[in-house]
């Protein structure tokens, strides 16, 4: 009796929560977003750019403070800060006397500093800065979700229609010409689809744990599959594996549901990590 | 696999000099021709445009002067660390890459090229490897995969960038088997290469050094002048990974 008791307590400590409204909407914000960032950030992390798709989302930030001060549509403000973004770090790095690493770390830390000048001393911001830094999942708009359905629709298009582009550019840049890919083209709408998806992913995880949707499922997927088939679906299962746990985790313990998912991503990876370490011993 | 059918491969170069930019010519004076069924080695140091010359041929650098002709479709070979060994690419993914340029982006590679992938892989004798990992062969097993990918494109002219470097003599021998069996077919074959003893056994040797030093059969082209004219005061910088047979050629002709 104890043990069925006991499960059944399990299924509806998973199930009860997904009855409510608010956490359904949440939940199918979730599941779209894992589509757009699975995809996007299987391909981030085979292309190396995890660090720059972090320091993109962080700088978002100052713009997502003055939007609403402004009158500016929030995704509007984060991509133009983005952009901007974007555009300093390839006129810091285009003489070679800084590397794209180092101006992206400076960037990064530029726009959180500011940021919050003018979160605190400028507009007074007050409370709202903690949703801008780390989502508000479970009270997103009509738009928002909206936003995540078209970067998922956006992902998967892409994926299928440049995922020969963007492999073979990563894996060997020097003979895409020869083999009749065009490089550049795909470098393009790579990151014009990161952008989208950052700026997809901001609400809900906000500008500091951008990287737990993009970078953190694919990051894991990597340890665990040896094929371009398997870190797309592993990544996507992943992030919606993880979402939906932190969702659960944020309702039952009353914690932030972006900083929940973070955890739980941030925990499997590590596990899945010494796992294979252990594993790798064993043999 | 079928060799080039239609018109016969070859590759003519006329007066050819090619720069990265306005500022500094990389390559001078190239004047050579190649027709189907030759191997031609391209020797000369690191920097004396072996790689410029390469990518004049593919079309990717302007050329400042002279002409450039390729007949047949043409592949690049590159050495194999210049890829990411630690894409989750297997050896059939790779040899599918061939196969990129004829499909469309809205469509899956077609069950005749994923045969032909199989088919090319079988030729290299990696058939059984179709799985594993690019990263995970061998430096020679993976020279082989992107020859095999050379194939799926059907290639007429194949440029092998030292397609011999950190192979084991296993694989050397395949390689070398494979390569022998393209220029029966008619192909076109120029081999990077700063093996001075292997660029003998070819059908023609061609010497750069930031321009063309010489170009002909080995026996007559690969003299000591020559040699010295491509190689010159760099003799010594050649890496111990590389046979340094051209050292011994320096030092002969100092000792006498």
């Amino acid at each position: 009796m104890r043990t069925i008791f006991d499960k059944l307590a399990i299924v509806r400590w998973l199930t009860d929560p997904l009855a409510i409204g608010f956490m359904q909407r949440a939940l199918l914000a979730t599941l779209l977003l894992a589509v757009a960032a699975g995809l996007l950030g299987a391909w981030i992390v085979l292309r190396r750019l995890a660090f720059f798709a972090h320091a993109a989302g962080t700088a978002t930030f100052p713009g997502l403070v003055v939007a609403a001060p402004w009158g500016v549509a929030p995704p509007l403000a984060a991509l133009g800060a983005g952009l901007g973004f974007a555009g300093l770090l390839s006129r810091m790095t285009r003489r070679g006397a800084t590397s794209a690493d180092a101006a992206t770390g400076l960037l990064l830390t530029a726009a959180l500093a500011l940021g919050t000048i003018l979160a605190s001393d400028v507009y007074g911001s007050g409370g709202g800065v903690d949703r801008l830094l780390f989502g508000t999942l479970l009270g997103l708009s009509d738009g928002d979700i909206a936003l995540a359905a078209a970067a998922a629709l956006a992902a998967l298009l892409a994926t299928a229609a440049l995922g020969r582009t963007w492999l073979l550019t990563g894996f060997d840049p020097a003979s895409a010409p020869a083999l009749g890919v065009r490089a550049a083209r795909g470098d393009r709408a790579l990151l014009a689809l990161l952008a989208l998806t950052v700026v997809a992913v901001l609400p809900a995880v906000g500008a500091l744990l951008v990287s737990t949707l993009l970078v953190v499922p694919a990051a894991t997927a990597r340890l665990l599959t040896a094929s371009i088939g398997g870190l797309l679906g592993g990544a996507v299962a992943l992030a919606a594996a993880e979402g939906t746990g932190g969702l659960l985790l944020a309702y039952h313990l009353d914690l932030p549901p972006g900083p929940a998912i973070a955890v739980i991503g941030g925990g499997l990876f590590a596990l899945v990590a010494l796992g294979g370490g252990a594993l790798r011993v064993a043999r | 696999m079928s060799a080039p059918a239609a018109s016969p491969a070859a590759v003519e170069v006329q007066g050819l000099s090619a720069s990265y930019g306005p500022a500094a010519v990389a390559l001078r004076d190239v004047t050579f021709s190649a027709t189907g069924g030759q191997a031609v080695a391209v020797l000369g140091p690191n920097g004396g445009g072996k790689t410029t010359l390469f990518r004049a041929l593919l079309g990717e650098l302007p050329t400042a002067s002279g002409s450039a002709t390729v007949h047949g479709t043409i592949a690049y070979v590159p050495q194999t660390e210049r890829s990411r060994l630690d894409f989750p690419v297997s050896a059939l993914d790779v040899a599918l890459m061939g196969a990129y340029a004829r499909t469309s982006w809205y469509r899956r590679i077609a069950a005749r090229d994923r045969s032909l992938a199989r088919v090319a892989l079988e030729r290299v004798g990696l058939a059984e490897r179709a799985g594993t990992r690019f990263g995970a062969l061998s430096g020679g097993q993976r020279q082989r995969v992107l020859i095999a990918r050379a194939l799926v494109q059907d290639a007429g002219v194949l440029l092998l960038d030292e397609p011999f470097a950190g192979v084991d003599r296993t694989s050397e021998e395949a390689i070398m088997g494979i390569l022998d069996e393209l220029r029966a077919e008619g192909r076109v074959l120029l081999i990077a290469t700063h093996d001075v003893e292997q660029a003998r056994g070819w059908d023609r040797v061609l010497c750069l050094a930031g321009r063309q030093i010489a170009y002909g059969a080995p026996a007559e082209t690969l003299t000591n002048a020559v040699l010295e004219g491509t190689y010159g005061e760099e003799i010594v910088m050649l890496d111990c990974g590389h046979r340094a047979v051209a050292i011994q050629h320096h030092s002969h002709s100092h000792n006498h």
